[in-house]
């Protein structure tokens, strides 16, 4: 409509429109642009159908047993007549899986964000930022069946000695490190050269000596794990940082080039090393980009669904004891997702309803955790902006 | 600090960024690698005769005298085999009862051991399912086969502290004086013969229906529902993605209407994959009854909501990076503000909008959770264009999990399982790469 009004006035001789149709456009123009705005606010209206839809399906189930069952309970009989729904059991194997992949890839995503925007030259990082994205967009149920073909039957085969590898490769370094820094430290405050060198290195082979005491009793410790079920806790958090690394390196990333050059080159200035002005300097300004990172990064594995129902084991008990990570588990979305078919839609059992109420929690705490990163984002780019 | 500790540490910084970049190149790697290996062998494979017979029997494909000509070949060796279980049968019958009984016990592994092989012996045609109506495909499988048919395998209990570990005893042993001794031994001297293992390129794997759950035959009705619900999302999702782009890159106003708009924009985004699938039951089936049940526009209008967010932000990124200088000379000349749009921006900021259209897409055809209560069955066969409103279809990433997690012979059937990840793997990696390459293509033309 708005196209034929504007093809009228280019004939007119563009600038001398008549009253009338002057009117006419305006009103065509108002028209427009409400048409737009309707299709603009149709997200909107959908965020509002998903919570509205989603809650009249769980409030039944809250209706018919009340809260206190849900959060309280760890029994999850759903088939029984009249059934137990306790979901404690499943919120904290969600909770479990969950701070698990986030402590795998918070430090690796934030150290691979550091490394992209500061470390690595121009020529490496254009390769480095594909590999990323790849990561990124590998779906979902190729990880879940790596994890259930290839990682679970690897960890229950030799698991033990894989870890202790693992163990050994991470934590000689930082350890090695440690002995560095801290006989370093501890000797600084003596002056005479001659002293503080023996005692230097009497200190450094005293702590030498401890490290590799620790590593080698966790190591052979390790070593002799036996893991019972290879679709556990810890392969579903492995596999989960696989996939919470490449949002929270891209934001992280983000946030730290929007840190302006002049903090920086300041601390340089100052006599910093490369690693001192970024944890001193760049890191902190960047603190809260970082943390709306890390929010996003957790939500994306809170939310994932078919590794955790592929690998996790689908077992709704706490593990014994409840840090052990070796055990199966059973998440909130992997519930849904495996329960929906054997529950009646026709009739809306309690089975039905409480899936629903499931999906409200996740939807709330998604909500919540998106409200919260995006008010850090907003607040960082305006300091950051000087306002 | 000494200065020496300083640069210590400053050096393990450097080397602890670049080794977490390590580790993720690595972890692509090790997750790719294998599916690409076992993937391709859902294609390149030593087929067995077997394969060849079902290939003519079932998707009347090949070349049928040489068939005949190597069934003949076959029979000469099979034959034998079969004529010493006959014989042995006799045997059983002549001998005394409770010696019997004993031999029968470890007779009837055999017996099947050396069907799954080879196939029912001729003229046997009680088979229904058609896995039993023929040996093994595959050479690889055969050899496992072969190896069951030979040793029997035992579980060692003896040490309580460590786990039971698995260990084997000649089958030929136990028949050790009877007349079916000799038969473990002629099998195992002329498999090859009986199965004549052959280089075989199967595409048919891409475009063939499965036969038997997935047991046999290609994938071809999951990929085309793949392929129609990503489209079919794609095609609710992008019109409108893309006028929700142009309004709030043109016309909206900062207020606190908008910033609501764009917080449920970002709502959107990080809402679980599973709820979409919840709405999407609860909405569009239970409560707007598109379809009685599951079908494809249930399931590519739940997609077309999930993919809305991305695309409305690539869009706008699209249409944000075109110069201001554009639309400036446009408005100059005096053109109104729609037709700038219409004419000026949109088509230099078409490619970047298209860019992200496709990684959408991509998205779309990966994604499990939603589908799984509004589109997919695990066994089906294709469908037409004429039914995507009603009915539901096979789609490759809920398959993957269906084959993997629930199919009752998981373990037999990974060359598809890996075959049909290795298929969407690629399908939804092709997508985002020829969004790259775009994409780099376009920032080029833009710079000038």
């Amino acid at each position: 409509m708005s196209g034929d009004v504007n093809r009228d006035s280019n004939r007119s001789g563009a600038f001398v429109v008549s009253e009338g149709r002057r009117k006419m456009q305006k009103a065509a123009r108002t028209a427009g642009e409400s048409i737009l705005l309707l299709i603009a606010s149709f997200v909107a209206i959908v965020v509002l159908f998903i919570f509205y839809f989603v809650a009249v399906d769980a409030v039944p189930y809250f209706q018919q047993r009340g809260f206190a069952e849900f959060f309280t309970s760890s029994n999850w009989y759903p088939a029984g007549d009249p059934g137990e729904f306790g979901a404690l059991a499943i919120i904290y194997g969600t909770g479990m899986v969950t701070l698990g992949s986030a402590l795998l890839a918070v430090p690796m995503g934030i150290a691979a964000a550091v490394c992209l925007s500061d470390i690595l030259p121009f020529s490496v990082r254009q390769y480095a930022k594909p590999v990323i994205e790849m990561l990124a967009a590998i779906p979902s149920v190729a990880f879940g069946f790596f994890a259930l073909v290839i990682l679970a039957p690897l960890l229950q085969t030799s698991g033990g000695p894989m870890l202790m590898w693992v163990w050994w490769i991470l934590a000689g370094p930082f350890l090695l490190l440690a002995v560095i820094v801290g006989s370093d430290l501890l000797t600084a405050g003596i002056e005479e050269p001659v002293r503080r060198k023996r005692y230097a290195t009497m200190l450094q082979v005293l702590f030498t000596l401890l490290a590799f005491l620790v590593l080698y009793v966790v190591g052979s410790q390790l070593n002799g794990m036996q893991i019972l079920t290879g679709t556990n806790a810890l392969n579903v958090s492995i596999i989960l940082s696989f996939m919470a690394l490449p949002t929270i390196v891209s934001v992280a990333e983000d946030s730290l080039q929007s840190v302006g050059r002049e903090l920086r080159e300041g601390s340089y200035a100052l006599g910093a090393t490369r690693a001192e002005t970024l944890v001193k300097t760049v890191l902190p300004a960047a603190s809260s980009g970082i943390l709306a990172a890390v929010i996003l990064g957790i939500m994306r594995s809170l939310g994932e669904t078919m590794v955790v129902w592929m690998a996790s084991g689908n077992s709704s008990h706490i593990p014994d004891p409840w840090y052990n990570y070796l055990e199966a588990v059973r998440t909130l979305t992997a519930t849904i997702a495996g329960d929906m078919g054997e529950a009646d839609q026709v009739t809306g059992s309690a089975r039905y309803h409480v899936l629903f109420a499931m999906g409200l929690l996740l939807l709330v705490i998604s909500f919540i955790s998106n409200l919260i990163s995006e008010r850090i984002v907003v607040r960082q780019r305006k300091i950051l902006s000087g306002q | 600090m000494n200065l020496g500790t300083r640069k210590i540490l400053d050096r393990s910084f450097t080397a602890l960024g670049i080794g977490s970049i390590v580790v993720m190149a690595l972890a692509l790697l090790i997750v790719i690698t294998p599916i690409i290996y076992n993937g391709l062998g859902a294609v390149f494979f030593k087929g067995t005769i077997e394969h060849r017979k079902l290939l003519y029997n079932e998707f009347h494909r090949g070349d049928g005298a040489e068939l005949e000509r190597e069934i003949a070949e076959v029979a000469v060796y099979r034959d034998q085999a079969y004529r010493m279980l006959a014989d042995f049968e006799l045997e059983l019958e002549g001998m005394d009862p409770e010696k019997a009984r004993e031999y029968r016990m470890q007779y009837g592994p055999v017996k099947t051991a050396l069907q799954t092989l080879l196939g029912p012996p001729p003229g046997d045609d009680s088979a229904i399912l058609t896995r039993f109506r023929y040996g093994q495909t595959r050479w690889e499988k055969a050899e496992e086969k072969l190896h069951a048919l030979l040793y029997e395998s035992k579980w060692d209990y003896s040490d309580p502290d460590v786990m039971a570990k698995e260990y084997f005893v000649r089958r030929a042993e136990s028949f050790e004086g009877t007349k079916l001794a000799p038969m473990f031994g002629f099998v195992e001297k002329n498999a090859e013969k009986m199965l004549l293992p052959r280089f075989t390129l199967y595409w048919g794997f891409l475009t063939d229906s499965s036969i038997d759950a997935h047991i046999f035959g290609g994938i071809w009705p999951e990929i085309q529902g793949t392929f129609f619900l990503a489209i079919g999302a794609m095609l609710f999702a992008f019109p409108l993605g893309v006028v929700a782009a142009i309004y709030f890159t043109e016309y909206a106003k900062d207020g606190v209407f908008t910033s609501m708009l764009r917080s449920a924009n970002s709502t959107l985004a990080g809402v679980p994959s599973i709820v979409f699938g919840l709405f999407g039951l609860a909405f569009f089936i239970n409560t707007l009854n598109v379809s009685e049940s599951k079908s494809v526009l249930a399931g590519a209008l739940t997609l077309a909501i999930m993919i809305l967010p991305t695309i409305i932000r690539a869009a706008e990124e699209a249409i944000l990076a075109v110069p201001k200088t554009y639309k400036e000379a446009s408005l100059g000349l005096g053109s109104t503000k729609w037709n700038t749009i219409v004419t000026v921006i949109l088509p230099a900021a078409l490619p970047g909008i298209i860019t992200g259209g496709v990684i959408s897409l991509g998205r779309a055809a990966g994604e499990t959770a939603p589908i799984i209560f509004t589109a997919a069955v695990s066994v089906g066969s294709a469908i037409g264009i004429a039914d995507v409103l009603s009915s539901p279809t096979p789609a490759l990433s809920w398959n993957i999990y269906n084959l993997a997690s629930e199919h009752e012979a998981a373990a037999e059937i990974r060359h598809v399982q890996y075959g049909m990840v290795l298929a969407l793997v690629s399908i939804v990696l092709l997508l985002n790469l020829s969004a790259v390459l775009l994409r780099a293509r376009i920032s080029k033309k833009l710079k000038g």
